[in-house]
């Protein structure tokens, strides 16, 4: 069985899907699948978390299909993966800083000082100290998207899935952010895989993203022909 | 109870703290409406009972009906009523705006059992504050029969006397019994009403009213049970 970090196994997503969607996503590369709201792009951060169904075929994670584990192994399995949705899904009555916590207390069995010393250098690595105890309301677009970032990679995980992870951002802060998703560099690629979905992305993040593909209304995926190709 | 026992130490402070949060809410803020509602109720039947059964020589009755009727039947009853009518209607609201909003499905994608964050200090809350505010709505009742005893003519000393003498261990763990039941009921129900919405916003008032109505079925067949059991 495959341990690749992702894999599509033929699922049908597009409401008239002239065929299965299939993709592997190679370890440590930063892939990005674009796609109208029609072309069910929004649905495969669902789907490889377990957190929807597909109606057909599968999706792994690190050789793992997460929606057929019973329910305590399928929740810790997805701390393995950090995932941003689109809208962020942060806690409306908490802190960006209890928002980034909360995983870890639930999930790290760690003592509360170290939680809490994680949770500051993850706050200060993406610039959001200043705004670590304003809720989700009061703070700006960017800065929930940083905490919802940090809470993304709380448990350093080596799979990452981001939903529409730039929309509204400037193109530097955009930039920033994958660079710490990413989690560094080394000679094999990023220290982590990304696999980014949405609508469109900036032409500045097109550049450091290995693949990037575009689903077709009919369920197709086709190589992004943006003008900056692909680079994987 | 399998929730509870897989949380780590973390999550269970930032459990015991909701708890607490909702303690707060539910048995706190609702001190003065129950010490109020027994007061009054409490004031008024020893008022009428004494002065009907003074006049037949019976007033030893009054311990039975402090006891029987009050403390044990509609002490848990009124109690778990105040706190369906005030936090279950709430906790249904909150947790179905929860799901519409998205944070349940977050907690998922975060390996958090939503049990866990929302479902457990709520039950916990409610077992603690229904039985809190049972023993401030038997207090209130019998310090107000007490008064009225007074006001009608019964000596303090002898009206103790005949409460005490009336009240058995028996009354006792039947009370408890049933302030831990309606406190489950009012935990559990309306949070599974309130987890049960989808994603329409428009179902957070039906979530509530369904919860709300369930509950109150719950704690009157629950009482009933109690009853036909004792």
């Amino acid at each position: 069985m495959s341990t690749l970090p992702l894999v599509f196994d033929s699922i049908p997503i597009a409401r008239q899907a002239s065929g299965p969607f299939s993709l592997e996503v190679a370890e440590r590369r930063t892939v990005a699948v674009l796609g109208d709201e029609d072309s069910g792009v929004g649905l495969l951060g669902g789907y490889a978390l377990g957190l929807e169904r597909p109606p057909a075929g599968r999706v792994l994670i690190f050789g793992t299909v997460i929606a057929t584990l019973p329910e305590p192994e399928r929740l810790a399995f997805r701390r393995r993966v950090g995932y941003l949705p689109a809208g962020e899904g942060l806690l409306q009555n908490l802190s960006l800083r209890d928002n980034v916590a909360l995983p870890l207390r639930f999930g790290s069995g760690a003592a509360p000082r170290e939680i809490e010393g994680r949770v500051t250098v993850m706050l200060t690595a993406l610039r959001l100290t200043g705004a670590a105890n304003l809720r989700p309301a009061q703070a700006n677009e960017e800065e929930r998207r940083r905490a919802a970032l940090a809470r993304a990679i709380a448990f350093d995980p080596m799979l990452l899935i981001l939903e529409q992870p730039f929309d509204g951002l400037t193109a530097r802060v955009a930039s920033e952010l994958l660079e710490i998703a990413r989690g560094g560099e080394s000679a094999e690629g990023a220290r982590r895989t990304i696999f980014i979905t949405g609508q469109e992305i900036p032409p500045i993040i097109m550049r450091r993203v290995d693949q990037v593909y575009r689903l077709t209304r009919a369920g197709m995926l086709e190589p992004e022909t943006s003008g900056f190709g692909t680079r994987g | 109870m399998r929730a509870a026992t897989r949380l780590t130490a973390a999550g269970r402070a930032v459990a015991a703290r909701l708890a607490i949060t909702q303690v707060r809410f539910t048995a706190l803020n609702a001190v003065g409406l129950v010490a109020l509602l027994s007061g009054i109720l409490s004031f008024l039947v020893i008022s009428q009972l004494t002065r009907e059964l003074k006049g037949i020589g019976a007033t030893d009755l009054i311990g039975t009906v402090i006891v029987v009727a009050i403390v044990r039947e509609l002490g848990p009853l009124l109690t778990a009523l105040v706190v369906v009518g005030r936090s279950g209607t709430a906790i249904a609201a909150e947790l179905a705006t929860n799901q519409v909003m998205g944070e349940v499905r977050a907690l998922e994608f975060m390996g958090i059992d939503p049990k866990q964050y929302l479902v457990l200090p709520r039950f916990v809350g409610s077992l603690v504050s229904v039985f809190a505010l049972l023993i401030v709505f038997d207090f209130v009742a019998i310090m107000a029969g007490f008064a009225a005893a007074r006001f009608n003519g019964l000596p303090g000393p002898r009206y103790f006397q005949i409460v005490l003498e009336s009240l058995t261990n028996r009354d006792v763990w039947l009370t408890i019994f049933k302030a831990l039941a309606f406190g489950a009921i009012v935990g559990v129900v309306p949070s599974y009403f309130g987890l049960a919405v989808r994603r329409a916003s428009t179902e957070i008032p039906i979530a509530a009213s369904r919860a709300v109505v369930a509950a109150l079925v719950g704690i009157f067949l629950c009482s009933a049970l109690f009853v036909a059991l004792g």
